[in-house]
């Protein structure tokens, strides 16, 4: 894809060529939701600005999602290939209740909810792909030291939209309680 | 004044008395970056308030931002336009100026002499009249000289309320401004109202536009004839523009892509309200193919109405209160021209 049809697609989704695959997919839901329900910004030019004009832009929405989707996997060709539909309207704030403790596997469910793939997590984050999988999986002896794993967890979290705070806070307790376990075995 | 250097001295000096070396730090390179950013804003001080409809809170974010920008050691005008209906002295708590912009019109006298005090440092108050002028008698040679004077007080910032309506001189005002400011509430007619003056605008700027490359009855031939040509909206007619007269397009590109809207939200109720800004500026892009930037918000507080009432301005009677850090954060958005960030967390 040329750069210039790169710029284009992100014109069309109104955000800057910098922008972040989550950024990307925010921006994305944000424009399918406005243009596809009657709000009160649409409905005072519904005359003006009809069903057709509005059908049209989903399609240029759409597209443009699609081949920046294309084009940023290309980029990163040990991924494993996207499944599920792109758009996902899950709002982890919304399901999530404080009482609950985040564990690797809680961390990887939510983020398959969201429809992110890892490698996109990567990309954004800067962390390492086998990382975050240790990081998911729970592999405790495979991660690295606790200070640089709360700054790992408070990063991915972030990118989540969870509570960077409660989600180190948890996982750390878990990886100190298997530290304390460890040490009795020997 | 603020060399590297100098910072560097100050934080350490102030190293020894505290020890929060990262506040000091943040202070004043925050410091160093307004100065030097003051510097290039030579131009782009004449700003309009506007929006369309009345009760948006025009008057008030027009004493808000004068007040927050004198505060900031600015020095600032304020004027009021909203002929007929001016009272941006009461949100000042003040009296009504003797002198108004009658005396400027029927006198002669210059804008400078007609600038009263405000109670605020820096900042002073030219005011319309309610009695004796009629909007309607302002000839549009007297407006063009108004303009002039305008924009000849210089190294001042200008704030004009321009009220509500769409009346011809309200746009004509709006669109001499270097930043128009379009103020509007979350609720449909105040949307409504917004879309149409901005419409207008828009239009008569490209009307006037090709007035000046002598294109002038082209377009009003076109929108007199719209139904042959099945012109149903300003998009539509600008698209067939560029289609009949393809030497129109560069300049019809040009006026569609200098026509810059700010938005402000007022009065918000709950967080979804916000998104009312963001799901504007698409709709502006994709409707109208004009860049508008959402510069901020401010939410419904009964402190606002509660300063209005005592005629003491919120800004310098609650200046800690989160309306007054909203209108500071979304004035200093419009300063620098930057979007309002809004974060999902």
């Amino acid at each position: 894809m040329s750069k210039k049809e790169l710029k284009k697609y992100f014109e069309i989704l109104e955000i800057s060529p910098d922008s972040t695959i989550l950024e990307i997919r925010n921006a994305y839901n944000r424009l399918k939701k406005l243009y596809s329900t009657d709000s009160v910004v649409i409905s005072p030019i519904a005359d003006e600005f009809s069903k057709k004009d509005r059908k049209e832009i989903l399609e240029q929405v759409e597209e443009a999602f699609k081949k920046l989707m294309e084009s940023l996997k290309g980029r990163h060709s040990s991924s494993p290939s996207p499944t599920g539909d792109f758009a996902s309207d899950y709002d982890p704030t919304a399901e999530k209740t404080e009482e609950e403790s985040y564990s690797g596997s809680v961390l990887k469910q939510i983020r398959e909810k969201m429809g992110i793939q890892l490698f996109e997590v990567s990309l954004d984050t800067k962390i390492r792909m086998e990382l975050l999988e240790r990081i998911e999986d729970e592999k405790f002896d495979s991660l690295p030291q606790e200070v640089y794993l709360k700054g790992h967890l408070t990063n991915y979290a972030s990118y989540l939209l969870l509570k960077p705070d409660k989600v180190t806070q948890d996982y750390i307790a878990r990886y100190r309680a298997w530290k304390e376990g460890e040490k009795e075995k020997r | 004044m603020y060399s590297i250097k100098n910072i560097k001295l100050q934080c350490w000096g102030r190293l020894t008395h505290e020890p929060n070396l990262l506040y000091c730090l943040e202070e004043h390179t925050d410091s160093f970056h307004k100065v030097d950013k003051l510097k290039e804003i030579k131009e782009g001080n004449i700003w309009a308030i506007g929006g369309g409809k009345g009760g948006t809170g025009k008057t008030f974010l027009t004493s808000s931002i004068g007040i927050f920008l004198a505060k900031a050691g600015k020095r600032v005008v304020l004027i009021d336009v909203d002929i007929g209906g001016a009272n941006l002295h009461s949100f000042l708590g003040i009296n009504r100026p003797k002198k108004s912009l009658t005396n400027f019109f029927e006198m002669g006298i210059p804008l400078s002499r007609l600038a009263v005090k405000t109670g605020v440092d820096n900042m002073s108050l030219i005011t319309g009249d309610v009695h004796s002028l009629a909007s309607d008698s302002i000839k549009f040679t007297q407006k063009l000289k108004l303009f002039r004077h305008i924009m000849k007080l210089n190294k001042q910032y200008v704030i004009i309320d321009l009220g509500g309506g769409s009346h011809n001189n309200t746009i004509d005002t709006f669109l001499m401004a270097d930043k128009r400011i379009a103020v509007l509430e979350p609720e449909i007619i105040a949307i409504e109202n917004m879309y149409h003056f901005v419409k207008n605008a828009l239009f008569r700027k490209i009307r006037m536009a090709l007035r000046t490359y002598g294109f002038k009855e082209i377009v009003e031939h076109m929108w007199e004839q719209r139904e042959k040509h099945n012109i149903k909206s300003l998009k539509e007619l600008i698209e067939s523009l560029k289609e009949s007269f393809s030497y129109l397009g560069d300049i019809l590109d040009k006026e569609l892509s200098d026509f810059k809207v700010y938005l402000v939200l007022n009065k918000i109720r709950s967080s979804q309200d916000i998104l009312i800004g963001s799901s504007m500026k698409s709709i502006f892009m994709k409707y109208l193919g004009i860049n508008a930037q959402f510069a901020g918000y401010i939410e419904y507080d009964d402190a606002v109405w509660r300063s209005i009432r005592e005629r003491r301005p919120l800004m310098l009677n609650y200046s800690l209160s989160r309306v007054a850090k909203e209108i500071g954060v979304f004035t200093e958005n419009l300063l620098y021209e930057r979007e309002m960030k809004i974060s999902r967390s």
